[in-house]
């Protein structure tokens, strides 16, 4: 991605302007105090030219977090059957002749299934019981379009008219309403903006800032001019607004220890930083959100010895578990779970590839946990028809039993109108 | 989504001698050119003023007749792109030059287009069907025939949707990108079989499985000769013969050459209802706003199949609208257009570029530091058309962060010239608040209001009757200051 192309910070060259500017006369108010009313929309009157709520303001503005849910988004639509080979089912190995992996190259094997051995940085996190799988998960009715279906799956909510993600809701059921309370790392925010609840989309510490501002608070200029300008009820209003409060917020994240060097250097491995980052200041995200992409294998998926899979699993593995590492203690508030908008077929095609299919692989590691096990009601492969992995493990009952053992949010409101079927992967 | 709505009364200029003589366009010119080019200027302001925008627009639906000096400038700049996919190739293999360095060129090239050519119409469509048709820059099997794809879409994107359509979805770029071009009858790869239906022509929902399978049968025999001499042929035994049967197309497709029957699929894609109604809501999306009539949809589709898929009666039938009309300040600009309208609005001119921070590449840069770089997502869908993708905070900062970069001048410094802080006062001595009101004419090409007065006013605690004698005034050494509040306002932001 590309360099980042600004130098100059938080530099508020024109002093000579600043002289003349407004200040808030904010008597009993903290600054802090002020912005938040008046960027978020309190009650806001307006004084000479800035803005200053008449809202009381609570002292402080962010709070720790009882548990954190790391949603790690496989993209493309992962080979479930690759990175959990069901090697006691016959139809696996004569319905992939080129890309199946061998038996005997299987780690932590059962007598039906096996990690591909690229996954070998988490052996000992699964040995541990710290890991686990959930086969034949997926969405209840195949859905092959990339886009289709991954809306659906940060929706969970069939039937609902209007568009809202669940890790947004999830978010909404405290009283905590900080943008860091949901923290999306990269650049598209999508799964966890849908919804009410302010998040915050992050790529990179420095990035959270206002160029010109020298202060975020409206004794600022450049603030000031914002708010004025940006007081409308209207969907970049509510963003922008949003991102300044963050910025305010964001002096713990900024002043935790940078870890990245302890993490491989691939996109994953800076995304896992940033997040354990956020973690360890302790301000507040519960909900964070990271995209793995590059899993839509239509050729050449490699072998064992080498190729696309072998390296997007190995790169996957080596991430999460430094991950895991790096928190140390803080690991134990927090619980990843890993979610792909579709599975693979069964039969490979003519290009050493898999085409779209139905059910994968979904896996969960950390904080309650019941790991070292494989989960899930294996239907049985078939090579012919759509020849999909059938689903047998609706996604949303592993999402439910995470949320209903770590959290107090309620599953109603999280996933309306949804039955959970216990899956037995999370102690209770 | 609800367009901003400040309670903005007419102009406050304060009245000094030094009236603004910049013109701005009527509000139904304005909303033309912010949805129809990279961003309204004074130039573009005076070339419709006196209710030219239809005419103006009619004329750049026939870009062949608009003279281009400054686009075609720019086709030097960057030698690499007139090589030939083979050349690329080798030179990525020898070590000479990598492939995501042309593709930097490529994108620089395409951004630096849309900042400069005067056929902006035709820029804005081949944004439109770049997008639409989508193949991705970053990826080795195909960005050797990338810039040719770019000028296959550009060639086509105000003719007809199915020339544009066939063009694209054979054209070696495609046919490696999803796979067709080493998919055989043993076991065909749907990728573009599939994504042809979702995607390119009827969309989601509106075809089956069996569908898909056959469909991925039909582009069974097209091949490109990857990794060697990247030419693109065609193999018969590869072709997947016997009955194929897509929606309503169906075909013996008994011959081992199966070009006619794959040609004659997708005409027929190309005029299917299902395609019409797709593009028409793309359209809608794109260049009215979020919420879309279905009126106005069905409007369009059937001005679409009336005219054999021409895509220039379509966007006639669409500005003339009574919801386009209705439309000012609903769409929010993409990562793209912010970039590139920031530029414009302030008058920047890039320069040939000469290193590895000039500003063509800067302003590809900015694409990602906003959220969407340019072209590089590997999704084939594209990037998001609807408002609430680019509202994030990341998108907020980054824009805030390209802005006050842009209008104070600190960077991109290479390769590039801005104004000159004086150059923006139209005479000494001048009052702050004409000063905003000619800055509001220049940059937002609209007059100031109390409303952005005001948020001058804020930012730089410079009141609006202060005079300003000379170029030495802090109102004009920190000018930078004042530029930035108003590009960030909602009237820069939302086009």
């Amino acid at each position: 991605m590309s360099a980042d192309p600004t130098p100059t910070g938080c530099g508020c060259p024109e002093g000579n302007l600043l002289t003349s500017a407004a200040t808030v006369a904010d008597g009993g108010l903290s600054r802090r105090g002020v912005l938040r009313g008046a960027l978020l929309g309190g009650t806001a009157l307006t004084v000479g030219s800035a803005v200053v709520t008449a809202a009381p303001i609570a002292a402080a503005a962010t709070q720790s977090a009882p548990w954190t849910l790391v949603v790690l988004s496989m993209r493309g639509a992962a080979d479930g059957l690759s990175l959990v080979v069901p090697h006691g089912d016959p139809v696996y190995y004569s319905a992939r002749p080129r890309v199946a992996i061998p038996k005997d190259r299987l780690l932590v094997a059962d007598a039906m299934f096996g990690l591909h051995p690229a996954l070998a940085p988490l052996q000992s996190m699964w040995q541990q019981g710290k890991l686990a799988a959930v086969h034949a998960a997926g969405l209840p009715a195949p859905n092959r379009s990339h886009f289709a279906a991954i809306e659906a799956v940060e929706d969970a909510a069939p039937g609902s008219s209007t568009r809202s993600g669940w890790l947004n809701r999830l978010l909404g059921t405290d009283a905590y309403t900080s943008p860091l309370q949901g923290v999306a790392v990269g650049t598209s925010p999508f799964a966890l903006a849908a919804g009410a609840q302010p998040s915050l989309t992050v790529a990179s510490v420095n990035a959270v800032r206002v160029a010109g501002a020298s202060a975020v608070s409206t004794s600022d200029p450049r603030i000031a001019s914002l708010a004025r300008a940006w007081d409308a009820d209207d969907l970049m209003g509510r963003g922008l607004r949003t991102a300044v409060t963050a910025v305010a917020d964001y002096g713990a994240v900024r002043a935790a220890k940078d870890t990245t060097s302890s993490y491989p250097a691939t996109s994953l491995g800076r995304a896992l930083a940033l997040v354990s980052r956020s973690i360890r200041a302790d301000v507040g995200s519960s909900v964070v959100t990271v995209d793995h992409g590059n899993w839509d294998m239509h050729t050449d998926l490699g072998t064992v010895a080498g190729g696309w899979m072998t390296n997007q699993a190995g790169q996957f593995a080596a991430a999460v578990s430094a991950f895991f590492a790096d928190l140390g203690s803080w690991a134990s508030r927090v619980t990843l779970v890993t979610v792909s908008e579709f599975g693979r077929r069964t039969v490979e095609n003519a290009d050493h590839g898999l085409d779209h299919g139905w059910g994968s692989v979904m896996f969960l590691a950390g904080a309650g946990v019941n790991g070292g096990r494989y989960y899930g009601r294996w239907p049985g492969l078939t090579a012919t028809g759509d020849a999909d992995l059938p689903v047998t493990t609706d996604y949303r009952s592993v999402l439910a039993e995470v949320i209903g053992t770590r959290t107090s949010a309620s599953l109603a409101t999280v996933f309306p109108g949804f039955t959970p079927q216990a899956v037995g992967v999370m102690r209770r | 989504m609800v367009p901003p709505a400040h309670p903005r009364s007419a102009s406050t200029a304060t009245g000094t001698a030094a009236r603004s003589a910049v013109p701005v366009p009527t509000p139904t010119a304005r909303l033309l050119l912010s949805r129809f080019t990279a961003g309204p200027t004074p130039s573009l302001a005076h070339a419709v003023a006196g209710g030219r925008e239809q005419r103006w627009f009619a004329r750049q639906l026939k870009p062949a007749s608009v003279p281009d000096p400054a686009g075609e400038q720019i086709e030097e700049w960057w030698p690499d792109l007139a090589r030939t996919p083979l050349d690329l190739w080798m030179r990525q293999s020898d070590g000479t030059r990598q492939g995501w360095q042309v593709m930097n060129d490529y994108g620089s090239w395409v951004l630096t287009r849309r900042l400069r050519s005067s056929r902006q119409v035709l820029e804005t469509m081949t944004a439109f069907f770049e997008n639409l048709l989508y193949v991705p820059v970053s990826g080795d099997p195909y960005f050797t025939w990338r810039v040719d794809y770019g000028r296959t879409i550009r060639a086509r994107a105000l003719g007809r949707y199915s020339d544009l359509l066939a063009a694209a979805v054979l054209h070696p770029a495609m046919l490696v990108y999803l796979n067709a071009a080493t998919s055989t009858k043993t076991a065909p790869n749907e990728n573009l079989g599939r994504e042809l239906l979702e995607l390119h022509t009827v969309g989601v929902g509106n075809y089956s499985e069996d569908d898909v399978k056959d469909s991925a049968r039909i582009l069974t025999g097209w091949c490109v000769d990857v990794y060697q001499t990247w030419q693109k042929f065609y193999v018969p035994e590869y072709h997947s013969t016997g009955r194929v049967r897509v929606r309503g197309f169906t075909s013996t497709n008994r011959d081992a050459d199966g070009r006619a029957v794959c040609a004659a699929y997708l005409r027929y894609l190309a005029r299917h209802p299902d395609t019409a109604q797709r593009l028409a809501t793309r359209l809608v999306e794109v260049f009215v706003s979020d919420d879309v009539p279905r009126g106005l949809v069905d409007r369009l589709a059937r001005t679409y199949l009336d005219h054999d898929t021409a895509i220039a009666p379509v966007l006639l039938e669409l500005v003339g609208s009574r919801p386009f009309r209705a439309s000012a300040g609903a769409k929010l600009r993409t990562p793209e257009e912010d970039v590139v309208a920031t530029y414009r609005a302030l008058d920047i001119e890039v320069l040939p570029p000469l290193a590895a921070d000039s500003a063509t590449v800067a302003m590809l840069n900015s694409t990602g530091a906003l959220g969407w770089r340019f072209a590089s997502n590997s999704r084939p869908d594209g990037a998001p058309v609807a408002n609430t993708a680019w509202a994030s905070t990341a998108r907020a900062l980054g824009s805030l962060d390209l802005h006050w970069n842009l209008a104070n001048r600190y960077y991109p410094v290479t390769d590039v010239s801005y104004r000159d802080p004086a150059s923006w006062v139209p005479s000494f001595p001048i009052t702050y608040g004409d000063l905003v009101d000619h800055l509001c004419r220049s940059v937002l090409t609209r007059r100031s209001t109390a409303e952005l007065l005001q948020i001058a006013v804020t930012a730089t605690g410079i009141a609006a009757e202060t005079v300003i004698p000379d170029a030495s005034h802090p109102a004009v050494t920190g000018i930078g200051r004042t530029l930035a509040a108003l590009l960030d306002t909602p009237e820069h932001w939302y086009r």
